[in-house]
């Protein structure tokens, strides 16, 4: 077997000078985020690559004699063919197109060895870059027990590259690969394959086209041509660096020739790298022990199954919101406590004045306010965890896509929805995995409809206000929450609907997705990606919504009431009180005043901002009791001696904050990951117009029913 | 193996639960035929129908997928054997 004319038989480190950089490539599911974890441990940063938000994780390892490695950890791909966000930037780092990353050195290509023939599709793409390629073929346990052997030295003699046998989640194989990353010289890969004989003379042509006139380095651009060939749009493979039109007219031709004669170019090349991968897969892998239902297939049949199936479930998401519910009070009201007692320490120290207001009430409160979510979010992020990592996440879009279908989502949108229950911030960067743009976009214009945690506080004192008496019974506390849920989940449903018939119209989405084999989970890595998760959350909130609360106090402060005057007074004359003046014509027809417009504005912010601005509009402390605040808002009168907070405003305010959108972190986040302000502003239109209405019938019509 | 009716053809949406079929053509569009072949539905290859009506789950090359109707629809297939 040749090898091709530009590359030599191995490669030095090119980086004697400075620390090498690793790509690790894999296929979803293969342990990828496990052997990133186990090479790296906690020296990892995460960010975003810029123009996208596809979460960039870079670590460092050590080699055997102590020097440090850069390992990027790529978002897992099937191909390099791109579909989705993630898959892109997995194809623009190893071909080096991506300014804000350096090019790796080298590849570490991870497949798992129960999967081997279809996770080697990805390595024979890689080894077409010329670049020096570890191949770690890891889960060799899981294969063991499947009665697979993986003769490793035949791979490695097959290939020409290092191959090394790795149990990431026990930590074998480790060293070896350590080893191995540490060599200063690495040898290619014996890479020939048999290009079919009609596509060959169009690669060579192209290559040359990418060489002379893109530019392209010569060792990069036959990988470049393949992939070209590879995908009948050209565009989304040329990605953001488009092709010179000489390249471009040598493609165009190629394709109308080929389509004349009548040849599938695209699955010819598949099927030719399936028939090399094929021969491989042969020699390599026996079939040793019994091929009987595994562990995997038995459970499977009960939790695919159309009865069963919905009944598992069922009980697993009832135990994750009971367990977001009740476990996360404790810490939550350990929170607070903490907001409470720093706040009023600052009191005690600061002398009076709008300093100290500003820290106590607008940067404490403020930022407390939401901080206090922090174990909501993890607790539902290790549930979430939890989940993918045993493989049944993957079971539960399986289930839900024939409701999700039904309104012209797939399966891979319920993950989004349900994260949303916590957040609508985390589900929405959820919905990175859905690969059609359509579809994703839906599922992030209905993700804010799903009731977040952020509404609860609002619920339950609307639950307090609505029932007689100062302790609310269960039963309607539950039924009450249930209902609101059950609004905004048939909302998200409704308009999901709409907007795939209307403004988003496409083909039927179809999904397609690999259901992992069951696997024992692993905490660490569930563990560490809940942090992760917790630690973006807590930088929003000292940033976006620090800035926000500051603007709010500057905007309930200002201008000044005269001395002597009482919060009330001065929240009545400030900014904010002369915006709710403002507001009221637009919101009197349903049912509320100029003080309920104060709450309406400021929780613009975050929801649960309502409480604590009621609380400061009834001059009533709402920290840790809310009966104080619920006897002052039932006292509350309109000017003709009307009570205000009737249970019809009760239930109206309700609805309407299931269906508005009420959250500048969410409007952010939705501007960040659709990369325009079009979409957030139409998402805030839609939304708050549709509370609007809502809230209008139910208050015109209870009106009118004498309520 | 015992081979029945071999020539006839049928969407995997349409193959029996637990019946093993042959795939023969693929008739989505090309980005769609590309990502089947990729996760291992290439002409030839042998899958299992596992459950499913409307989503189908078949197993692959001993891999588990989850296909909606509309994919499975576009993957004809030739009935080889009955489990």
């Amino acid at each position: 077997m040749a090898l091709p004319a530009h590359i030599s038989s191995t490669v030095a480190n090119p980086s004697s000078a400075r620390t090498p950089i690793y790509a690790l490539v894999g296929n979803p599911n293969c342990g990828k985020t496990t052997l990133f974890n186990a090479l790296t441990g906690l020296k990892q940063k995460v960010g975003n690559y810029p123009g996208v938000t596809v979460e960039k994780k870079i670590g460092t390892a050590y080699s055997q004699h102590g020097q440090p490695i850069t390992v990027i950890d790529l978002p897992g791909a099937y191909s390099l063919a791109a579909r989705s966000p993630d898959e892109a930037v997995t194809r623009d780092v190893l071909l080096g197109r991506r300014a804000d990353t350096a090019q790796p050195d080298r590849i570490l290509c991870i497949v798992d060895a129960t999967n081997l023939e279809r996770n080697l599709y990805l390595l024979h793409q890689i080894l077409d870059l010329g670049r020096p390629v570890i191949l770690v073929v890891n889960m060799m346990d899981l294969a063991a027990a499947a009665g697979l052997t993986v003769r490793i030295s035949r791979l490695e003699q097959a290939l020409g590259i290092p191959v090394i046998a790795c149990e990431a989640v026990n930590g074998k194989g480790l060293i070896e690969l350590k080893v191995a990353m540490s060599r200063p010289d690495l040898p290619l890969a014996r890479h020939a394959w048999d290009v079919p004989a009609a596509i060959a003379p169009a690669v060579t042509e192209l290559q040359a086209s990418l060489v002379s006139h893109d530019r392209k380095a010569p060792f990069l651009a036959r990988a470049e041509a393949l992939l070209l060939l590879t995908d009948q749009d050209s565009v989304r493979v040329a990605g953001s660096t488009p092709l010179h039109a000489r390249t471009e007219e040598i493609l165009r031709s190629w394709q109308k020739y080929w389509e004349g004669e009548g040849t599938d170019w695209a699955g010819a090349l598949v099927n030719s790298r399936y028939d090399a991968i094929g021969r491989i897969a042969a020699d390599v892998i026996l079939q040793t022990g019994e091929t009987g239902p595994t562990a995997s297939d038995k459970i499977d049949a009960v939790v695919t199954d159309s009865v069963w199936g919905w009944a598992v479930l069922g009980a697993v998401m009832t135990l994750l919101f009971i367990s977001i519910f009740t476990l996360a009070e404790p810490p939550m009201n350990w929170i607070d406590d903490q907001t409470a007692v720093f706040a009023n320490w600052v009191q005690r120290v600061m002398p009076e004045g709008d300093l100290r207001d500003l820290i106590t009430t607008g940067v404490i409160a403020g930022v407390g306010g939401v901080i206090k979510f922090l174990p909501q979010i993890l607790i539902l992020f290790f549930f979430i965890g939890l989940l993918e990592s045993t493989g049944y996440m993957a079971r539960a879009a399986f289930i839900m896509d024939r409701l999700m279908s039904r309104v012209g989502l797939n399966g891979k949108s319920f993950i989004p929805l349900l994260s949303s229950h916590a957040c609508a911030i985390p589900g929405i960067m959820a919905t990175r995995t859905i690969e059609d743009p359509k579809d994703r976009l839906v599922t992030i214009l209905v993700a804010p409809l799903m009731s977040c945690s952020a509404r609860l506080p609002v619920y339950l004192l609307m639950i307090a206000a609505l029932v007689p008496g100062d302790r609310v019974p269960l039963l309607t506390k539950v039924s009450v929450m249930i209902l609101m849920y059950a609004l905004g989940t048939l909302g998200a449903f409704g308009f999901a609907w709409l907007f795939k018939r209307t403004l988003l119209k496409g083909a039927p989405p179809l999904m397609i997705m690999e259901l992992p084999p069951y696997r024992l989970p692993r905490v660490k890595d569930v563990a560490l990606n809940m942090l992760e998760r917790g630690a973006l959350f807590l930088r929003r909130a000292g940033t976006l919504i620090l800035g926000i609360s500051i603007i709010l106090w500057f905007l309930s402060a200002y201008p000044k009431a005269p001395a002597g005057a009482t919060d009330q007074q001065q929240l009545a004359q400030s900014f904010a009180g002369r915006a709710g003046h403002l507001l009221e014509p637009a919101i009197k027809p349903l049912g509320f005043d100029w003080q309920i417009g104060i709450g309406l504005i400021s929780s613009f912010a975050a929801r649960e901002v309502f409480v604590s601005t009621m609380g400061v509009v009834f001059n009533a402390d709402a920290t840790d009791d809310i009966a104080p605040l619920r006897h002052a808002m039932l006292a509350a009168k309109w000017p003709d001696g009307r009570p205000l907070f009737t249970p019809l405003v009760c239930f109206t305010l309700m609805i309407f904050y299931v269906f508005a959108m009420q959250c500048v972190s969410t409007i952010a986040i939705v501007k960040r990951e659709t990369n325009s302000w079009k979409w957030p502003l139409f998402q805030t239109a839609y939304m708050t117009g549709t509370a609007w209405i809502l809230s209008f019938m139910v208050y015109q019509t209870g009106t009118a029913l004498g309520f | 193996m015992s081979q029945s009716a071999p020539n006839i053809r049928l969407p995997l949406c349409q193959l029996a639960t637990g019946t093993v079929g042959r795939v023969c053509e693929l008739t989505g569009d090309a980005q769609f035929c590309q990502r089947v072949r990729e996760m291992g539905f290439g002409e030839s290859a042998c899958v299992t129908k596992v459950s499913g009506t409307v989503t189908i789950l078949c197993s692959v090359n001993g891999n588990r997928i989850a296909l909606s109707h509309g994919a499975a629809k576009n993957i004809l297939v030739e009935p080889l054997d009955r489990r």
